[in-house]
């Protein structure tokens, strides 16, 4: 049967329109976020790349099918045989070569752009150890401050522009992962034995701003909310952050507004105030500091029912908790490592 | 209609086909299942052994038993040489039978059986000699994992023995027909070679 | 037996009726038993896959807390794995390759049996998690130490591990099953390369069952003994590996995608020759092709493990990257089995052409995850989630659903609906378009897979809504599905022998086969035995007896190219 010609139109607008379709939706579509690391930017090229070869065999195989199924469909009443091929050795060979030079193309441009992602400077400019626990993020920054999460905001990881920053990454209890989708970048935070080295990453940002980041391997309950930002700036505006929170100021950047502050220290396995008052149903900030190496923190009791958790600082750091709103009453407040020796009262006042 | 068509075109050969049946030619079906199930266990101790590797590669400090324990040589040696001597009397219970000799198969399946329980009985009084238990740290765990599945198949196969050995008694096996022998025997000398693997990874390796 | 004459009465009859498949050997029987038990599993895991993409429409935790989400997940993937993809494919494969093979059954009928009935035990273990204080919550990976006693002091965890070394024991004894029968009962005259194409990849998926699954029971084992006996094979604290636990699962892992997808290609390259009415392009090359992906899925497991930091990255690639030869090989065949055919586009030819397209995408995105690079960005993210969906949903699934319409004539004698077929193919082919292919989107942009919430912020609020749309689109697509294969027991069309003119033994037999399978079987010269019976018979030729005379001599490739033109 002679195809029509409204048929043959069809057959055109079909063998044109759908590949020149398709590679609009796969270029409007399936792309990484712009990069914000310098292999950031290599990872999203060898993206393309890939992409590029993925959409050639996407495009030439689906082709192939849908141009199969309006070619030879078979005719009703044809009940002719079409010729029985069971092979041809050299279309098969052919056609063994094509996936060969596509992978092996794919995986020598793979290694080139991995041994930049994984490259290594001598003396980074700033190295920061990211503990990761369930389920929030501690930034310890080398003979500097410790920056935890501060109440309900997420932790935020402050690094400058233009230099490799190294975070060594740690974990005590499950595998976490880091992860920053604008660096196109993540790794596991694996708890290791006492024989083990923990991960560690590198990156020069290219761009100040924020970018938001989260643990990408399934940790537990609350996985989900175990989120963190990443602050790039540049280096002066950088050692100014460090600066203010070593004096135990809110950072210049983020921080929450808090009405009242609360400043509690904890040292020797005491704290510094055993009761503390603050005013009914509205939140409130303790600004607590813990002066030696051993794990602290504070947390609000009702009874035995905690109110208020704040995260751990295993070592010495400051940290800003933002307390919600308590009822009036009266509370204790405690050291959740310590429950018997740092305890005391809050009162909450109408 | 196929039939009709088959009809058409005789040849000798569809009348053999439609009298497919159970492991007509070559190797009994049950020692091929045997085989088959030997290569899961093999998969499944390797799993274990890989465990045992990856344990001692991380291992920060000296590879061994916790303080306070010891893992003793000789007594496993021993063991070592009960368990080889096992198959080798089980072989023979084998080439027995292979003969038509219902009497030999009696006698050696009944040594190799108590090879086995002499062997089990050697390992349980090992571990209560050895002052340590399975939580005491890494080489301790998987110590008495391998060691315990080891002595679990060792315990399987006696009751296979056992098995073998009362069908014996009874006069079930002949020259033509003691496939379970062999598949018991396959199974008894697969132990013995897991252990050797065993004896020679934990004991001497270290 | 059809001579007894004791009538049974009518109460007895029914409870013998129910006895009867209670005690059952038959392979063809355990076959369907197989194939119920999956799809009951998969509508249990399939409600639980609603209830995560309705609580991931929208921002914000609306029907399920954080703690049940992680059930959910960790159930839907378990479940969907373990008790249904491979169990269904396993079925079809107890249903059909005893009779592709023209043997009366399985080598071993009572083990077969056996098998069968340890997976519902082992997957209702695995749910009564939910009976017990929560199911397990550490996803279907569960990798350690999430998994120790510590972090998951749940009961549900236990379940989890017990029912899975259950499941795991039943696939290996199925799998000594399929093997033993594969080399010790083929019909006289079917060699090994005569061998229908299905039967060589339930070859090759048994083979891969046999040595892998053992291992995952191995690591099962110690991760029991970590919880309850006080071992210390994966808690770092103790001195353990958290590592080890994913080398011994992904040692499985990864050979199990195989395990999935094999058997789905077997379907596939049985349908699409028959329904092109052309032989499968380069039999031996696809024989090859799956014997190697076979070998080649031992040596990649780590490609699951890029971003731990403790695997030879360019090895794991280079080896990963290798399997996309075999695959694309197979893909060409496909290919080429369409070429110049004449394509019946009846349902199980739209589930097979459903999988060509659809796999090729999983393969893809595969190939692209190779690339640690890349793999840093996406892995764990739901670029991972869309591929493997891609592969195990829009490769396998396609393939059991085209399974289930071209052996249903078979098993029923009776022959599904061709309409009701085709708008369940439509409405679940667009449907899990929608509900998977935006997930790229969203994995490419950052969104970690299993989490239950995310911020409204992110941007992934359209594309998750249009991926829960249609997931229910997938949902609804069942039902007409149903509705079919009841309706047609009740009253369907009588199938006939061979209604889609099949070329392998099973369509030599009566629909459904007798109890002994086969009263005689053709002879068997190729892997298409029947082809000149069938096709020499009510078409083109006008006198078949001549044909067969002189055709049945031996089909070659080589010989077999000058036939065709002999029957034009």
């Amino acid at each position: 049967m002679q195809p029509t010609a409204p048929r043959n139109r069809l057959r055109k607008m079909l063998r044109v329109g759908i590949p020149v379709l398709l590679t609009v939706l796969l270029a409007g579509c399936l792309l990484p976020p712009d990069p914000k690391t310098e292999a950031g930017r290599d990872v999203f090229n060898l993206y393309l790349v890939v992409l590029a070869l993925a959409a050639i065999v996407f495009i030439g195989v689906e082709g192939f099918i849908l141009y199969a199924v309006f070619r030879y469909r078979r005719k009703p009443g044809d009940d002719v045989l079409p010729e029985q091929l069971h092979g041809n050795n050299k279309v098969e060979v052919v056609w063994t070569l094509i996936p060969t030079v596509i992978v092996l193309v794919l995986f020598v441009v793979s290694i080139m752009t991995l041994n930049e992602v994984e490259a290594r400077s001598e003396n980074p400019g700033v190295t920061i150890e990211v503990q990761g626990f369930q389920w929030s993020w501690n930034f310890v920054y080398e003979d500097g401050p410790t920056i935890g999460p501060r109440g309900n905001e997420p932790p935020e990881l402050a690094v400058p522009v233009g230099e490799p920053v190294r975070l060594i990454l740690t974990s005590d209890n499950v595998i976490h992962a880091f992860y920053v989708p604008q660096f196109l970048l993540k790794r596991d935070m694996v708890p290791v034995n006492e024989n083990g080295t923990p991960n560690d990453i590198e990156f020069v940002v290219s761009e100040a701003g924020t970018y938001a980041g989260q643990c990408a391997e399934f940790c537990g309950t609350d996985h989900a909310g175990m989120v963190f930002t990443v602050n790039a700036m540049p280096r002066a505006d950088y050692d100014a952050y460090i600066a203010a929170i070593e004096d135990g100021e809110t950072p210049p950047t983020g921080g929450g507004d808090c009405e009242t502050t609360i400043d509690i220290s904890a040292n020797n396995t005491r704290f510094d105030i055993d009761e503390f008052e603050v005013p009914a149903d509205t939140a409130f900030c303790i600004a607590f500091e813990n002066l030696e190496d051993v794990p602290h923190n504070v947390a609000i009791l009702s009874g035995s029912e905690a109110l208020f958790e704040g995260s751990f600082l295993n070592e010495a750091g400051s940290i800003i908790y933002e307390v919600p709103a308590l009822p009036a009453g009266d509370y204790t407040f405690v050291c959740q490592a310590h429950i018997q020796a740092m305890a005391g009262t809050v009162t909450v006042t109408e | 209609m196929s039939a009709r068509t088959m009809q058409a075109h005789p040849s000798g050969e569809h009348e053999a086909a439609a009298a497919v049946a159970h492991g007509q030619s070559g190797m009994p079906m049950a020692l091929v299942g045997m085989l088959l199930f030997i290569a899961s266990e093999v998969m499944f101790f390797g799993g274990l052994f890989a465990t045992y590797f990856n344990a001692r590669a991380g291992f920060a400090g000296t590879w061994g038993p916790p303080e306070g324990g010891h893992i003793d040589l000789p007594l496993a040696a021993v063991l070592t040489a009960i368990l080889v001597a096992s198959s080798f009397t089980m072989q023979f219970g084998v080439w027995a039978i292979r003969r038509g000799d219902t009497g030999k198969l009696k006698l050696w399946t009944g040594i190799t059986l108590g090879l086995g329980i002499l062997f089990l009985a050697g390992q349980l009084y090992d571990y209560t000699e050895l002052g340590f238990g399975l939580s005491d740290g890494v080489f301790s765990t998987v110590f008495y994992t391998l060691t315990g599945f080891h002595g679990a198949h060792v315990f399987g196969g006696a009751i296979g023995l056992t098995v073998v050995l009362a069908r014996a008694l009874r006069g079930q096996f002949s020259r033509q027909n003691h496939v379970a022998v062999e598949a018991v025997s396959m199974y008894w000398h697969f132990v013995d070679v897991v252990w050797i693997a065993l004896f020679l990874i934990i004991y001497f390796l270290r | 037996m059809a001579t007894t004459t004791l009538e049974p009465r009518a109460g007895s009859y029914h409870r013998s009726w129910v006895l009867d498949w209670l005690t059952t050997v038959d392979h063809k029987k355990i076959g369907i038993l197989y194939i119920v038990n999956s799809f009951l599993f998969f509508f249990a895991a399939g409600f639980l896959a609603l209830l995560i993409r309705s609580e991931l429409a929208v921002p914000g935790m609306q029907f399920l807390d954080q703690n049940t989400y992680n059930q959910a997940f960790t159930m839907h993937g378990t479940i969907m794995i373990f008790l249904f993809v491979v169990p269904v494919l396993a079925g079809f494969g107890n249903y059909i390759v005893p009779l592709q093979l023209g043997a009366p059954d399985m080598a071993f009928p009572r083990i077969n049996a056996l098998s069968f009935w340890l997976l519902p035990l082992g997957g209702l273990l695995i749910f009564s998690g939910y009976l017990f204080g929560g199911a397990a919550a550490e996803g279907w990976t569960g990798y350690a130490p999430l998994t120790s006693d510590r972090f998951a002091p749940g009961v549900g965890t236990d379940l989890w591990i017990i029912g899975l070394a259950l499941v795991g024991t039943a696939s290996i004894m199925g799998a000594i099953n399929f093997i033993a029968t594969i080399f010790k009962m083929r019909a006289p005259g079917m060699t090994l390369m005569r061998m229908p194409i299905f039967v060589w990849t339930i070859l090759v998926t048994a083979t891969l069952i046999l040595l892998a699954t053992p291992v995952l029971t191995a690591g099962l084992i110690a991760l029991f003994i970590d919880r309850n006996y006080g071992g210390s094979f994966f808690d770092p604290a103790v001195g353990g590996n958290p590592i080890l636990w994913q080398h011994i699962f992904w040692f499985f892992g990864h050979p199990e995608v195989y395990i999935v997808i094999l058997p789905a290609m077997g379907v596939v390259s049985e349908i699409l020759p028959v329904f092109s009415r052309k032989p499968l392009f380069g039999y031996k090359a696809f024989v090859f092709a799956t014997v190697a992906i076979g070998l080649l899925s031992f040596s990649v497991w780590a490609h699951h493990m890029f971003t731990t930091g403790a695997v030879f990255l360019p090895f794991f690639s280079f080896m990963t990257a290798l399997i996309a030869i075999p695959t694309g090989i197979k893909m060409f065949n496909w290919l080429g089995t369409l070429w110049r055919g004449k394509l019946i586009l009846a349902t199980p030819m739209l589930f097979s052409l459903g999988f060509l397209s659809m796999f090729l995408i999983g393969g893809i995105s595969g190939v692209m995850l190779a690339s640690p690079p890349i793999d840093f960005h996406v892995q764990d993210t739901y670029f991972v989630v869309a591929h493997l969906h891609y592969v195990f949903f829009g490769g396998s699934v396609f393939g059991v659903f085209a399974a289930a319409y071209y052996w249903f004539p078979k098993m029923t004698g009776r022959k599904l609906n061709e309409p009701l077929g085709k708008i369940h193919f439509w409405i679940h082919f667009i449907g899990f378009n929608l509900a998977f292919f935006p997930m790229h989107q969203l994995g490419l942009s950052g969104m970690p897979r299993r989490i239950g919430d995310y911020s409204p912020d992110a941007g992934w609020t359209i594309l998750n809504m249009v991926s829960t749309v249609g997931a229910f689109m997938i949902a609804v697509s069942i039902i007409p599905f149903l509705i079919n294969v009841v309706a047609t027991l009740i009253n369907g069309e009588p199938a006939g022998d061979n209604p889609w003119e099949g070329n392998t033994l099973e369509w030599a037999t009566t629909s459904p086969p007798p109890p002994h399978n086969f009263d005689r079987l053709p002879p068997i010269h190729s892997e298409r035995p029947l082809f000149f019976l069938t096709q020499g018979h009510g078409h083109a030729v006008e006198r078949p007896e001549d044909l067969v005379e002189e055709e049945i001599v031996d089909e070659k490739p080589g010989d077999i190219e000058r036939r065709p033109k002999d029957l034009v």
